[in-house]
């Protein structure tokens, strides 16, 4: 008897050792495969940093070198002056400085009107506002581009920061949370006779401003992102954005084009949204898990 | 007092987004369909005083032409081969990184890393990576410079190098550039969603499974994946309706142009079609184009919907 | 300042758009609360009470019916205009800011003639923290204080405008029974030194009864008994009043009076000379039972539960309504567990008669 529970319990050590052994084998094939992502992810970043720096020369090698022999920071000069970034970046944050401001005020209005007022046909206006979000944004354009014509917006600051001001989907965000906050807080600052704008100001923007913050980088890098709409309607100099200016100073993709100024206007483009990433992550992922929309 | 002032405050806070959006919306709703219908409707000739007969000569005349077929035919493949291929590899992705402790956060931060990017700018380093310098591929009196880090690797394992996408690359060749990029671009927005689907599935049906003697992979089957089929059928829809609005990734790898050297808009998509249309001023057929878009995702939408209520647990 | 509610009515629409069924929160409620009183609205959830004070706050439109504060009518005065302060039951501290940006926030709002100086916020701030007893945490977010002293915050939050009449919503219910003790004393105290006329609404009678002058008992938007806690509790007006008040609850008996004599089942227990023949409800509070070994009223025993100084007896008896009758007599007495009957006689002061079909007090 004794003997049978003795094999028993060799046998249970025996599992654990298998099992042991298993858990390991997982770990180290999840970490290989986890790690052979990350590098896929990444290296497109490192490829252009590293083409960034070097000669044209160095360049074609037709071994690649993993790292620049002679650093060329020139090319950056190069980027910035060849696109002419500055004034793209001065064009860019003026729009969206611009539209983020305005368009927070409307949200924060909009949200509060429906998360604290009571007024006929809410539900009603409320729905229609969230139906819209299932129609392409493309069946939009076509007529906006005809009124922003007819308006004489064509190629001004006007057409690209008035259009989309309003999104649907911030108003839900911002109203969700907005709706997270006791009632009660509203009806004692009713008692004290604070005014709604002051109750707005004091209470309820301190409280959702996680969702502010997010709302604002996500509208911040729509700006330096979009890409049709202002090719569409502004692709003079004096308002051209960046992501248009990048594609229009460096048309050619393909063939035999000085790469190593390219990528360092790309990795110019690209550097304020890695250091906003760096920064904000948390509104950032925070936002965009809630939103899923792009810019 | 609280009461009846609520009413037209109300409608004043509300007063700035309505206008807009009647303008910007609402009014383009309306007149998208109404151009639709009116047989060969043009901005301009509209503006010179010409009238249009009401008719669908607008959709025929898209559904006819050779290009809109490219078009569908490039969104629908780029839509079924990326959706489903980013889904799994971040389900993959997450279930790895929600095994693990020591760097899931700089790993997460990683993966993450693609979505705050600008998909025109990032497009064009793919093209770098893709591109072969120096002669049309393969005429033997030009020499090859670089073929580029891609091939170079490829023939780094004894591979051959392909003609990827410079002038007389295949269509095969030009697609497969253009799922890598979207998967690579798609993934960190599944990930995120999936993740934190994970995170949020309640500790105690782990340990249940357990106690129960579950086996990794059963565990993986009939708990981790039901409880997050919500989160799985969220970015499939969100996957799918972003994959039928694809454009700016194309722009991003063929420039304007929609296609390589040669072939100018072998590449091109439903919307760049739209735009296509709207730039030479033919407003119907774009908003003909725009609505049969818009059926089309609505349509993706309501099976997927369909297909989820059958599978998803909720 | 005394109030004064004259006819207070409040009428809900109906919810559902097909029935056009109203609701009547609160019905005629005519009510003066005399100057420096502190009053306690009790009733079980939906009856009202908190709806009557959301009126007396201004929150809450009347459907009907007049409010006065001493001479001055309010009825149509919005909330800040009435100089009302009102504690929520969750206190509703703004969560960002500290105690002290707290208590100043109703202060800033002053507007006109009313407008104070910074110094005069401040000084008032600290005074009003000094009486709620929490001037050392002045700088804490509410989320670093315990229930109780959120409470104290949100009470001094009230009082900080130095309100004409002060409003308390279910202020003890969100916290646990030792504070619950403590806080009530605490109320009591600072009404008292403030002399601020207060309301308060409660669910919990004991609450109720340990704090408030008066009593208003309320039912179905209704009121039932206006009186000092310790008449409402011996002298109830009715059957709900009687069987709403009082821990463990009142035991209520299906009875007849016949020829004077009050039956429970077979068992003549009192003579009720002053009531005519009829089927009654018979109520009899848990201290009015004596053991009398030759007592009328016969129970089968069915156990007992030593609460320190008292025992409680439980026991059955077929006219009883509730599931067991409950009596509470003093731990000296003897009582022999193994027997199955146990015999009472009654104090006729805590046994109480209430119409059959009214539920009004017959004696």
């Amino acid at each position: 008897m004794a003997d049978r529970v003795l094999m028993k319990e060799k046998n249970m050590e025996d599992v654990t050792a298998k099992s042991r052994v298993g858990v390991v084998v997982v770990k180290i094939l999840t970490y290989v495969f986890l790690i052979i992502m990350a590098v896929i992810v990444l290296f497109p970043f490192y490829w252009m940093i590293n083409s960034s720096l070097k000669t044209l020369e160095e360049y074609r090698w037709s071994v690649p070198s993993f790292w620049p022999q002679t650093v060329m920071f020139k090319n950056y000069l190069e980027a910035f002056t060849t696109a002419s970034l500055g004034r793209l970046f001065v064009n860019t944050m003026i729009v969206g400085v611009v539209s983020t401001i305005l368009s927070l005020i409307i949200t924060v209005l909009s949200a509060f009107a429906f998360a604290r007022l009571e007024f006929k046909g809410k539900n009603i206006l409320f729905a229609g506002l969230l139906a819209t979000m299932m129609i392409p944004g493309e069946l939009f354009t076509i007529t906006n581009y005809g009124t922003v014509t007819t308006f004489g917006w064509i190629n001004t600051y006007t057409v690209l920061i008035v259009p989309f001001l309003v999104s649907v989907f911030y108003i839900y965000l911002l109203r969700q949370n907005f709706l997270q906050i006791p009632n009660e807080l509203y009806l004692a600052a009713k008692v004290d006779g604070t005014s709604d704008l002051k109750y707005l100001w004091t209470v309820m923007i301190p409280l959702s401003l996680p969702t502010l913050i997010s709302i604002t980088i996500l509208k911040m890098m729509g700006a330096w992102n979009s890409y049709i709409w202002p090719r569409l309607v502004a692709n003079d100099e004096a308002h051209r954005l960046i992501t248009n200016g990048l594609r229009n100073a460096f048309t050619a993709t393909t063939g035999d084009v000085n790469y190593p100024v390219q990528m360092a206007a790309v990795a110019l483009v690209s550097f304020p949204l890695f250091l906003v990433y760096i920064f904000l992550r948390k509104y950032i992922m925070k936002g965009v898990s809630r939103s899923g929309i792009k810019g | 007092m609280v009461e009846s002032k609520q009413q037209w405050k109300a409608w004043l806070y509300l007063s700035p987004a309505i206008v807009l959006l009647l303008i910007f919306t609402v009014w383009p709703i309306i007149n998208t369909v109404r151009m639709a219908f009116l047989n060969g409707y043009s901005g301009l000739a509209a503006v010179g005083g010409e009238s249009f007969s009401f008719g669908i000569d607008n959709f025929k005349k898209v559904i006819e032409y050779k290009r809109f077929i490219t078009c569908l035919k490039n969104t629908c493949v780029l839509c079924f081969v990326t959706v489903p291929l980013s889904t799994i590899l971040a389900l993959l992705v997450s279930v790895a990184l929600n095994s693990i402790k020591p760097f899931q956060k700089v790993l997460q931060t990683i993966f993450f890393l693609p979505y705050v990017t600008n998909s025109i700018a990032i497009g064009m380093v793919f093209a770098a990576m893709f591109n072969i310098v120096g002669s049309a591929f393969g005429t033997p009196n030009q020499i090859i410079v670089t073929a580029g880090i891609v091939n170079n690797v490829i023939e780094f394992f004894g591979g051959t190098a392909v003609n990827w996408i410079n002038s007389g690359s295949t269509h095969l060749a030009n697609m497969t550039v253009m799922i890598i990029y979207i998967v690579w671009n798609a993934l960190p927005f599944k990930i995120l969603i999936l993740l934190g689907g994970m995170q949020s599935i309640n500790k105690q049906y782990y340990d249940a499974a357990r106690v129960d003697g579950s086996t990794r992979r059963r565990i993986f089957a009939r708990i981790t994946v039901p409880l997050l089929s919500p989160m799985i059928a969220y970015v499939v829809i969100t996957g799918f309706i972003g994959g039928f609005k694809e454009y700016t990734s194309i722009v991003g790898i063929f420039g304007a142009d929609m296609g390589p050297a040669g072939a100018k808009g072998s590449m091109n998509t439903m919307v760049g079609f739209i735009y296509d249309a709207l730039s030479s001023n033919s407003q119907g057929r774009a908003s003909a184009a725009a609505l049969i878009l818009f059926g089309i995702i609505l349509i993706a939408t309501l099976i997927n919907l369909w297909v989820s209520k059958k599978r998803v647990h909720y | 300042m005394k109030v004064v509610l004259e006819n207070l009515t409040k009428i809900f629409p109906s919810r559902n758009k097909k029935s056009n069924e109203e609701v009547v929160a609160v019905n005629n409620f005519s009510f003066e609360i005399p100057d420096g009183k502190l009053v306690g609205l009790l009733g079980p959830s939906g009856c009202g009470k908190s709806t009557t004070l959301y009126m007396i706050c201004g929150l809450q439109k009347l459907s009907g019916g007049k409010i006065y504060f001493g001479e001055d009518d309010v009825t149509d005065l919005p909330p800040e205009h009435r100089g009302v302060g009102l504690v929520f039951q969750n206190y509703a501290l703004y969560p960002h800011m500290t105690v002290k940006q707290n208590i100043l926030y109703p202060l800033q709002n002053l507007k006109g003639a009313d407008k104070l100086s910074k110094e005069e916020m401040l000084s008032r701030t600290e005074e009003v923290a000094r009486l709620v007893q929490i001037d050392g945490l002045l700088d804490r977010k509410p989320s670093e204080m315990s229930g109780g002293q959120q409470q104290r915050v949100a009470i001094a939050r009230a009082l900080v405008k130095m309100p004409r009449v002060l409003l308390l919503d279910e202020p003890l219910s969100n916290l646990d029974a030792r504070l619950r003790l403590q806080t009530r004393e605490e109320i009591r105290r600072i009404q008292k030194e403030t002399g601020i006329t207060t309301v308060f609404v409660t669910h919990d009678q004991e609450e109720a009864m340990s704090i408030s002058d008066i009593i208003v008992v309320m039912k179905k938007g209704i009121i039932q008994q206006i009186d000092e806690p310790q008449k409402v509790y011996d002298d109830p007006a009715n059957l709900f009043v009687a069987k709403f008040l009082g821990t463990p609850p009142i035991n209520v008996f299906e009875g007849e009076v016949k020829e004077g004599m009050l039956f429970l089942g077979d068992d003549p227990v009192m003579r009720v000379s002053s009531v005519a023949d009829q089927p009654v409800w018979v109520g009899i509070r848990p201290e009015g039972f004596i053991l009398d070994e030759n007592g009328p009223l016969h129970c089968s025993l069915e156990g007992v539960e030593v609460m320190g100084r008292d025992v409680s007896v439980v026991s059955e008896h077929a006219a009883s309504q509730n599931p067991v009758v409950r009596s509470i007599i003093s731990a000296e007495s003897h009582i022999d567990t193994a027997s199955p009957v146990i015999r009472y006689s009654l104090k006729p002061n805590k046994v109480f008669l209430f119409h059959k079909e009214t539920e009004e007090r017959l004696l």
